[in-house]
């Protein structure tokens, strides 16, 4: 099993939703609160918390999220609010958006990453990424 | 703990398969094959066909049902559609419409 981070923990069980290894989802997944996946989803994801994708499992579609955390492998773009977190264990490939983005070291990842932040005003302060 | 949970705020429109248990307190639209049991929560809305080991609705479900083993139908809870299993029980406080065969 995966690690899941501390925000996962559960504390709000309403909140936590979880694709379990034995589970594979075609179609559409959206919502509200947080939601791990463990097994393969072939469509969107679109959620209001957070996704955290363990290794082992699979997406293959478009993710939008709070904050998207990668463990397993996911084919497809990627849109964050808030930090995207690439495992090493992960393999990614897609666009990835979001305010923060870190890849850690032995993750495979072929694509495009776009961070949104703002610059330091002595470079000019203006926001870049996009 | 059950291996998926669709928690309350989350829809799932389309196929889910799994080989565990499936706890929905969420919506999911489309077909729900589950080998093992398949638990509805109360608030919870499928309007699917389900197909399960067991399954047990508290909440509402629209769809045709059929289940291996047991059909648990329980207080406040809905289902409306044909019902395919061995064994069904309808609580006091149910509401169902629809045809049972209970393959006899």
């Amino acid at each position: 099993m995966g690690r899941a981070p501390a925000a996962m923990q559960p504390n709000d069980l309403d909140s936590i939703s979880v694709l379990g290894r034995g589970t594979r989802v075609r179609g559409r997944v959206s919502g509200e609160g947080d939601l791990r996946v463990e097994g393969a989803v072939e469509g969107d994801v679109n959620l209001t918390g957070e996704l955290l994708v363990e290794d082992g499992a699979e997406i293959q579609g478009n993710v939008e999220a709070l904050a998207v955390t990668i463990s397993g492998g996911l084919t497809g773009d990627v849109m964050a609010r808030g930090p995207i977190v690439i495992r090493a264990s992960a393999k990614v490939s897609g666009k990835l958006g979001g305010t923060e983005i870190s890849l850690e070291e032995g993750a495979d990842f072929s694509g495009r990453i776009e961070a949104i932040f703002d610059m330091p005003p002595e470079l000019g302060g203006k926001p870049v990424g996009r | 703990m059950a291996g998926t949970i669709i928690g309350s705020g989350i829809t799932i429109e389309g196929e889910i398969t799994s080989d565990e248990e499936v706890v929905v307190s969420g919506t999911v639209r489309g077909k729900l094959s589950v080998d093992g049991g398949v638990t509805v929560e109360s608030g919870a809305v499928v309007e699917a066909d389900v197909a399960a080991g067991t399954l047990s609705v508290g909440g509402h479900v629209t769809g045709n049902v059929s289940a291996s083993d047991r059909v648990d139908l329980l207080a406040g809870g809905r289902l409306v559609g044909d019902v395919k299993a061995a064994r069904l029980t309808i609580a006091d406080g149910a509401s169902f419409k629809g045809n049972v065969d209970m393959d006899v």
